[in-house]
């Protein structure tokens, strides 16, 4: 049964978070679709040396610039700040690269109100994954562990770019973290406020160019290591 | 003697470091300033610090003391990298700030 309150859910009251790096080969259809779904898109382009801005500005987002390369974290903080400028009522944060579907967007957003939370997390691992490389299914089995022994959030997936939030839920959030370990930080963070969240089945679809921009083992390290150095300083 | 005196200030030094230190990284100054404590005692009262060598397999308790002062040197320099996780932190919002101000909305942009 439809509620009420997802009723009068109007698309335009909803940001969508898009934090970009040299992503002008990808950019513009993806902006394209979720603006075609009537949603409000920001670009934030993290320093971009290509089209990226240009791009996204044209396919109908607004556009946020970063003088410099800072880091996805920093660009999603940059992006959920805008839209809490504006009078959104929900924030919808979703990765450049085209791994996510537009047509998740809804489901997350509807989640939020059928359940009456402030966070709504993507997981491939409740719903599906395309392309996925084993080692990349160990890299994040890995990632969930970690996070349950930090938060003790017993989430599906954890590093799923995909989520949706409520003004309340998003004016909580504070990302420090600039680069990759701002998707755990962000747990964190949940987990702190107290705030009611709910896991949602999203699809997630891995192209050559997704995984040539994703993490590696390498990039693990370093995010503990960010982790680990956060926890020593104010 | 000289050395102990040598060695005592610069200890101390480590300590208020620490102290001045204690309100942006507390965990940094209780390290360092356990470190240094240790290094302090060890300088005065080196016959411990020659059993205690002995017992961990270090040998001497000169070398002891030289590998507290290297601990010390490498907390210091996780301190550093601290310093510039904060300044890097500082440059973040005022970037934020920049752009934010400049931000084109899609209507600006038609």
């Amino acid at each position: 049964m439809i509620s009420d309150d997802r009723k009068e859910l109007d698309p335009q009251s909803i940001w969508v978070v898009v934090a970009a790096f040299n992503e002008a080969a990808v950019i513009g259809p993806i902006v394209a679709e979720i603006v075609g779904r009537n949603y409000r898109v920001v670009v934030v382009d993290d320093g971009s040396r290509d089209a990226t801005a240009q791009i996204a500005s044209a396919a109908g987002a607004a556009v946020v610039s970063h003088p410099v390369n800072l880091g996805q974290g920093a660009a999603l903080q940059t992006g959920i700040k805008f839209a809490l400028l504006d009078d959104s009522s929900y924030v919808v944060t979703f990765d450049a690269d085209g791994q996510h579907r537009p047509s998740d967007i809804p489901l997350l957003i509807n989640a939020l109100v059928d359940a009456k939370a402030a966070y709504a997390l993507g997981s491939r691992f409740l719903g599906s994954s395309r392309g996925m490389p084993f080692g990349r299914r160990l890299l994040l089995q890995a990632a969930i562990w970690f996070t349950r022994v930090m938060t003790g959030l017993r989430l599906t997936d954890t590093h799923n770019g995909l989520r949706a939030m409520t003004r309340e839920g998003a004016s909580r959030l504070s990302l420090r973290q600039n680069r990759m370990a701002h998707a755990s930080e962000l747990l964190e963070q949940i987990a702190a406020s107290g705030l009611p969240y709910v896991e949602v089945p999203v699809t997630i679809d891995y192209t050559r160019y997704s995984l040539a921009k994703g993490q590696g083992v390498a990039d693990s390290l370093t995010i503990l290591f960010d982790l680990s150095a956060q926890k020593l300083h104010r | 003697m000289i050395a102990q005196i040598g060695f005592s200030i610069l200890l101390s030094g480590v300590m208020v470091y620490a102290w001045t230190e204690y309100r942006r990284a507390p965990v940094i100054a209780v390290l360092s300033m356990l470190v240094a404590t240790a290094g302090l005692y060890f300088v005065w009262l080196p016959t411990h610090a020659t059993k205690l060598a002995a017992l961990v397999g270090i040998g001497r308790g000169v070398d002891l003391i030289i590998y507290v002062w290297v601990v010390i040197s490498l907390i210091l320099l996780l301190n550093l990298h601290l310093k510039l996780r904060s300044q890097a932190e500082l440059i973040t919002i005022l970037m934020r700030e920049i752009a934010l101000a400049n931000a084109r909305t899609a209507e600006q942009n038609k």
